[in-house]
């Protein structure tokens, strides 16, 4: 493996497990030196522990990306513990509940779009300043194929994930003149703990059925594309939105 | 990177531009490379990739005639061994003739070059792949393909049918290994290009080429490459029939004006 991110301050949000912890280590792997971000430190602790395991440069950090100063604070933070302006931010955590329309809750909605879109506009508010003083950096966001295949109750994460893709391409636009890139993932179905556990085993069956991968996607391969993402190999690649979906939203249904 | 190790690639276009830049970005991952063009440059792109330590043949050929494609294929297979990468990659541009005076012989002739091309790669590294259970197929399409005015009508057009062809090859290749992907260039100097780089530079507006982007600038072919490969290898092992843009971020948001080409 190559070091396409060496010596890069790469901040994750929602390290600690799943998705975000695959494109913590996957960063390790290709030289990154990595701030893990999420909500709880208890949860973050073993997380670091393993990438410092692997010989990683990692440090943890505890945030609620919803609230603005603090999300200030932590960059401020990264910056002097790292010694280095951040290069690299990746937005992955999320806060979820999927309800059918008539039993949506007011503090549901509020806490999804707290952490999954203000806490994007935060991040990227803290980030960009930093990315600007190094000469540029890359910004990656993770919504979902929800954004425009949306699944059964999911009426506030579709808005939500669709949300990161249009506040994704207008950070783009302004971001550009400062040598930011901006680009969105929209995953599919990836087999975190998580994700299975909403699902019952014929449910699984039919959805590996109905994409030409056969299969959930691994949160390697999200990995993978972000670090692409993040890397100089996408240096043209600006408010792109790409799906890793195994295929599975390409047939009509 | 050697994420293309041990692996067996054909690159059509390979003599100039993006199939040139991905034949040796193919190669410095560790690809041996079937660099496939119409002129004596291809043979240029296969000795620039052996001067370097990679593996790499040339092979003179037009790569929208039927039996060509089959042959190539053949040729990968029984000089490298295999073939696991097919980057279809050739192209030409439509003429500017106003749209009610174009003629079916246009339209054809760009249509066999930038999309029945595709087909026939698909066609026949599909069969190879399919039976091994492996492989990326990657079609060349265009920021044109989305939008209008930023190319030739029947250059767009058929760009377009590109991309469906990736979908719709995705498609009908589930569950046999075989992942189907377009890559969508925007403004990059290629031989395609040339005549528009030449005239912005012959009337001293070079720095406005591009300036319609949110980056502000024309992509360059190793750009187009690396996001080739990041197709060609494992690292996109989930992603399947999708249409990557490289362009600056043009297809992404409104122009912010028009392009005076």
């Amino acid at each position: 493996m190559s070091l396409r991110l060496k010596d890069r301050v790469c901040v994750v949000t929602g390290a600690a497990r799943g998705i975000g912890l695959a494109i913590a280590e996957r960063f390790g792997e290709e030289g990154g030196r990595i701030a893990c971000v999420d909500v709880s430190a208890r949860r973050l602790e073993p997380a670091v522990a393993e990438l410092k395991s692997k010989g990683f440069e990692a440090r943890a950090y505890e945030v609620d990306v919803a609230k603005r100063d603090d999300v200030h604070a932590l960059f401020a933070r990264i910056e002097s513990e790292f010694a280095a302006p951040v290069a690299v931010l990746v937005n992955n955590a999320v806060w979820a509940r999927f309800d059918p329309l008539a039993q949506i809750e007011v503090e549901t909605v509020d806490r999804m779009f707290a952490v999954g879109v203000h806490g994007l506009i935060w991040t990227t508010q803290a980030a960009a300043p930093q990315m600007e003083r190094r000469g540029g950096g890359s910004i990656v966001n993770l919504s979902s194929v929800s954004a425009f295949n949306p699944a059964k109750d999911s009426i506030a994460y579709s808005a939500l994930k669709a949300g990161v893709v249009g506040l994704s391409r207008a950070s783009a636009i302004e971001l550009s003149t400062k040598k930011i890139r901006v680009n969105v993932i929209a995953p599919g179905m990836i087999g975190t703990p998580a994700s299975i556990a909403q699902f019952d085993e014929a449910t699984i069956a039919t959805r590996q059925a109905e994409m030409p991968a056969g299969r959930f996607g691994e949160p390697e391969e999200i990995a993978a594309l972000a670090a692409f993402l993040a890397s100089d190999d996408a240096s043209y690649i600006q408010g792109a939105v790409i799906t890793a979906d195994g295929g599975w939203t390409i047939p009509a249904r | 990177m050697r994420r293309l190790g041990g692996k067996r690639a054909i690159v059509t276009g390979g003599g100039s531009g993006i199939g040139r830049a991905s034949a040796i970005r193919f190669a410095r991952e560790g690809a041996a490379v079937l660099v496939v063009g119409r002129a004596g440059n291809t043979e240029e792109t296969a000795a620039a990739i052996r001067e370097e330590g990679g593996i790499a043949s040339a092979l003179i050929t037009d790569a929208a005639i039927e039996e060509n494609v089959a042959a190539m294929v053949a040729r990968c297979v029984s000089e490298f061994g295999g073939l696991e990468i097919f980057f279809a990659n050739i192209g030409v541009t439509g003429t500017n003739t106003p749209l009610l005076e174009q003629t079916i012989e246009e339209w054809s002739e760009v249509y066999r070059i930038n999309t029945i091309s595709c087909f026939l790669a698909i066609k026949y590294a599909g069969r190879h792949m399919t039976a091994q259970r492996y492989g990326s197929i990657i079609l060349t399409s265009s920021a044109a393909s989305l939008r209008a005015n930023a190319g030739a009508i029947s250059y767009s057009a058929s760009k377009a049918a590109v991309n469906n062809l990736a979908q719709t090859a995705a498609n009908a290749f589930a569950g046999t290994g075989v992942r189907v992907n377009a890559v969508l260039p925007g403004l990059v100097e290629t031989q395609l290009t040339r005549k528009v780089f030449e005239d912005a530079r012959a009337r001293g507006v070079e720095a406005k080429l591009g300036h319609v982007t949110p980056m502000k600038r024309p992509g360059r072919s190793d750009e187009i490459a690396a996001a080739a490969a990041f197709l060609a290898s494992d690292d996109s092992s989930y992603v399947d029939g999708q249409l990557l843009s490289v362009d600056g971020g043009v297809s992404s948001t409104h122009p912010y004006g028009r392009i005076a080409l």
